[in-house]
């Protein structure tokens, strides 16, 4: 056999070794909600939830151990894509003057500083941001590490880095509270 | 920054990120999620044999148009269908070829035999001119009509020419000839006698008066009940 009929054996093997339905079950729920913390609109969570299990049923690499760690990094760039299209729409509706009219309700939530948050998290580099979602989700040092692909011992000065840059962009926007 | 800031800086980060956690109410529903889930991997599975077809489709046609001879044996067949119903003397306003009362153009070439064939010698003569190739299923149909017609009307002062297109030359053509007992002169044409006729698909046929001048064309099989009718009337005159 082959070396390349080989790999494509193994995957076939290892494809059909992985329960997808028993992931999906057992992790649903949880990678849903981490996208809900970045999106605010837990429907459209749930739409990128599966969106995100369809990408790993697409993706025979993915599957296996690894399959949790690149459930979650899958889901905080998704979630942080939805945030940056959605922030990015608002401001260019409001730069040319067509977009809809502000609802008291929209004035409360860019007042409330969950909202805030979230848009820090928009405006700051990508690595920073997922490493923080991610801690913020009760991943440890080693978990991070394999979700991100990154040296567990580059994770400490890493998120330090991330939390300096989260605290001065949203200094610069809002003062210190 | 020293130690106790980033201490500081840790909780004060955390403490904001914290405000994230979503509403506790909530429980995405797996069920439901599952299903819209199997509904996509069924729609993608769909799609991605849609998108294998097409392009499986659009490699077999580039593959026959890279191929003369598989390209020349579509466009006979495309030719002998659309066609097929062309009566002499009408020809496809897209098709530019000589028209009525022109000057045939002339050549000369080598028949099967060896004999010199050049089509001023034919002048007094009505010509029926056939651009053909052995590969081509619309000549096939109409030469068993020309065979008919030279053996009807020679004696009147009819004659059929035909003019082989086929690359290979007398290799396939010869044995074509005998096995369909062909009993008129047929040369092998080339690009240089073709583009003055304009021939742009096969098969083709010119009716020359007389005066050795277009009579009329046919782009296709030619209309055997039409075809019949201007040779005689064109005998007459």
């Amino acid at each position: 056999m082959s070396t390349r009929s080989g790999a494509w054996e193994d995957e076939r093997l290892r494809e059909a070794s992985f329960d997808f339905e028993g992931t999906f079950r057992a992790q649903y729920e949880r990678i849903a909600r981490v996208i809900a913390s970045v999106v605010r609109d837990p429907s459209r969570a749930e739409e990128l939830a599966v969106e995100v299990f369809l990408k790993l049923w697409r993706t025979p690499q993915a599957q296996g151990e690894s399959a949790r760690g690149w459930l979650y990094r899958t889901a905080v760039r998704k979630g942080l894509d939805e945030l940056r299209r959605r922030t990015r729409r608002a401001r260019y509706e409001a730069l040319l003057g067509f977009g809809r009219v502000l609802t008291p309700e929209d004035i409360r939530l860019a007042n409330e500083e969950r909202e805030q948050v979230r848009l820090v998290l928009a405006a700051i580099a990508s690595r920073h941001s997922e490493l923080l979602l991610l801690r913020s989700q009760g991943l440890n040092y080693s978990e991070l590490a394999a979700s991100l692909e990154l040296q567990p011992t580059s994770i400490g000065t890493l998120l330090a880095r991330a939390q300096q840059a989260f605290r001065k962009e949203y200094i610069k926007r809002y003062g210190q509270k | 920054m020293d130690r106790n800031d980033e201490v500081y800086a840790d909780d004060w980060v955390d403490e904001r990120l914290a405000k994230l956690s979503g509403d506790s109410e909530w429980y995405p529903n797996v069920v439901q999620a599952l299903a819209r889930l199997n509904e996509q991997r069924r729609g993608g599975e769909s799609r991605r044999r849609g998108w294998i077809w097409a392009l499986a489709s659009i490699a077999l046609v580039l593959c026959i148009l890279a191929f003369p001879t598989a390209r020349n044996r579509i466009r006979a067949l495309w030719d002998s269908s659309h066609f097929n119903g062309v009566n002499i003397g009408q020809v496809s306003a897209s098709v530019k070829t000589l028209k009525d009362g022109q000057a045939a153009p002339d050549f000369t070439s080598l028949d099967a035999d060896g004999h010199s064939v050049r089509l001023s010698a034919y002048k007094g003569r009505v010509v029926l001119l056939n651009f053909w190739a052995t590969w081509c299923h619309g000549c096939q149909t109409e030469i068993p009509w020309l065979i008919e017609f030279e053996s009807k009307y020679s004696d009147r002062g009819f004659s059929v020419i035909g003019v082989s297109m086929d690359d290979s030359g007398w290799k396939s053509v010869k044995p074509f000839i005998d096995e369909k007992k062909m009993n008129y002169p047929v040369v092998i044409g080339n690009d240089e006698m073709a583009k003055p006729y304009g021939l742009s698909s096969m098969p083709m046929t010119f009716l020359i008066d007389r005066k050795g001048k277009i009579a009329g064309t046919s782009v296709g099989v030619v209309d055997k009940k039409a075809c019949e009718i201007e040779i005689v009337s064109l005998l007459a005159k």
